[in-house]
């Protein structure tokens, strides 16, 4: 499966769009990482804990939209993005969405 | 078409200027503002708080301590405490509407206070610790002073309008961390007009005990058993978080007043009345 | 009393680390933006007609950078006089470039010499009290194009 930021693939033809598809996640931090984040409030510096959460929760959005595309047939999705909300204190919405395509053979 | 990444310079978006200096602008611009505010303000609040009648005043103390104990050896001692403070009270040019209540609370707490309306708080625990009936004037006629100069009122009222003023500020900043600064900030300069109306209160106490024994010998008792409490505590906060000025200074001050004067400083101890003999 | 003593230990020891980690971090920011100065970073939408990679993927870097006590509060000093809140400025600027090294480095995993593409993303989940930022956190992404005469 091809994911690409890109509206178009060089060298390649879209044969087919399936639409929007979408991957959300909502992850919270557990209180030990709270508590880590605390302390570093003060000492600055980045918050390992929470960018592993950022990471675990993009990787898993992203996995959510590649099986909406892979249950509509795709074998791409272009023109990704990715949007992050907070929805309550200590939580965040990773939100992944893209075009479903069916491209041509690779030449 | 033609692709490169040329270096960009540094610190484009990001100020080179050293954060000290930032942090030095802005705490020096937030006590110079909370100083105006509560300078302002308070002194504003005092002229206008000092034009309330006095009757007034009375009708928001209300009823305090009307409710004469039941003990009689309680009620003994507020009425030798009231007719001292009369006493006093003589020498020191009260308006008439002014009536001075003195009230007896038995508690262990070392410290006499003046409220709204004219009532004077006496505790068994400052009573108790009394060596003669002057050192004893002298904590009613400050106290009496403090109600003379209507400080009671005039605290009340800067506090509540500088409080007012602080708050909207830091209602604004939304920010706890701006709050503390204010808050402190505020709290010290509102110290620093109490320790002034203290101060105020000395002189004009001590005037009046001259007035009522002829001489300030034992005036200063009281400063002295209050130095030697304070030595007790060896957390002692320094006199500019304090409400009160230094002891050591306040007697001082009181000597200052007794030469510019001339009042004698030796003179005969009157000692205390009987019934004014507590202990626990 | 107490609270003041504590205040002012918790202002130091910002300050302190603060400024430590900042130029450490800034550092080592530098250093490898040199080391990755091959890959290019292009944010056009679509890479021009001509240029045909063998192959071409999705690459994000993030990152979620804390700012100190210290800065916390000549922010929030900074909300009454109003202006330019430097204590922030760096803040960002090293979350931005961190998660756009990050990006990189994906891409010179995949063998990439060009990112297309590439969009920010920046949000705050972890909110200290008051709404005061405590931490910004910041997603780089874009495509990676894996050019031809290169092994992947």
């Amino acid at each position: 499966m091809l994911i690409s930021n890109l509206e178009i693939v060089p060298g390649r033809q879209v044969l087919k769009h399936l639409g929007l598809v979408q991957g959300s996640t909502v992850r919270a931090k557990h209180v030990g990482r709270d508590i880590m984040a605390g302390l570093k409030n003060i000492f600055g510096g980045e918050l390992v804990g929470y960018t592993e959460l950022l990471n675990e929760s993009r990787e898993e959005s992203l996995g959510r939209m590649l099986e909406q595309a892979r249950a509509v047939g795709a074998n791409a999705v272009l023109n990704v993005r990715f949007t992050t909300s907070s929805v309550a204190q200590g939580a965040a919405e990773l939100f992944a969405y893209g075009t479903a395509v069916i491209l041509d053979d690779e030449a | 078409m033609e692709y490169e990444n040329p270096e960009i310079p540094e610190g484009i978006n990001v100020s080179r200027e050293h954060p000290l200096k930032e942090f030095a602008v802005l705490v020096g611009g937030t006590v110079a503002l909370i100083l105006a505010i509560v300078l302002i303000l308070g002194w504003l609040a005092e002229s206008i708080a000092t034009r309330i009648p006095f009757s007034y005043e009375q009708e928001i103390a209300g009823d305090i301590g009307h409710d004469v104990s039941d003990n009689p050896a309680q009620a003994a001692i507020e009425r030798e405490l009231q007719s001292l403070a009369e006493g006093l009270a003589k020498h020191m040019q009260l308006p008439p509407e002014m009536r001075i209540r003195v009230h007896y609370v038995d508690d262990d707490t070392v410290n006499a206070f003046a409220t709204l309306g004219g009532h004077v708080i006496m505790f068994r625990g400052l009573l108790e610790k009394m060596p003669n009936e002057n050192a004893l004037a002298m904590v009613l006629a400050h106290e009496i002073a403090h109600v003379r100069h209507r400080d009671p009122i005039v605290s009340l009222g800067r506090g509540v309008v500088v409080g007012l003023a602080l708050a909207a500020i830091t209602g604004v900043s939304g920010s706890n961390l701006s709050d503390s600064v204010f808050g402190s900030a505020g709290t010290l300069t509102a110290l620093s007009f109490s320790r002034n109306q203290e101060r105020a209160a000395d002189t004009s106490a001590v005037a009046a005990v001259a007035a009522h024994y002829g001489h300030v010998n034992g005036a200063t008792a009281v400063f002295d058993l209050f130095s030697r409490l304070e030595a007790e505590h060896p957390l002692k906060p320094p006199e500019f978080m304090a409400s009160h000025p230094n002891s050591s200074g306040r007697r001082d001050g009181i000597a200052e007043q007794a030469d510019l004067h001339d009042w004698p400083t030796e003179g005969i101890l009157t000692p205390l009345p009987q019934v004014l003999q507590v202990s626990e | 009393m107490i609270d003041i003593i504590i205040f002012i230990i918790l202002l130091v020891l910002g300050y302190g680390f603060g400024r430590l980690l900042e130029t450490s971090h800034y550092r080592s920011i530098l250093r490898r933006e040199q080391a990755f100065r091959g890959i290019l970073l292009i944010a056009t939408r679509t890479p021009p007609p001509d240029l045909i990679p063998r192959k071409i993927q999705l690459v994000a870097g993030n990152v979620v950078i804390s700012v100190d006590y210290f800065k916390r509060f000549l922010a929030s000093l900074r909300n009454i006089f109003g202006g330019r809140v430097q204590s922030y400025e760096s803040l960002l600027d090293r979350a931005r470039r961190e998660a756009i090294l990050r990006m990189k480095a994906e891409a010179r995993a995949l063998g990439a010499d060009m990112v297309f593409n590439i969009k920010l993303e920046t949000a705050s989940i972890y909110k200290g009290h008051k709404n005061t930022i405590g931490a910004v956190e910041v997603l780089a992404y874009g495509t990676a194009c894996v050019p031809h005469n290169r092994e992947a």
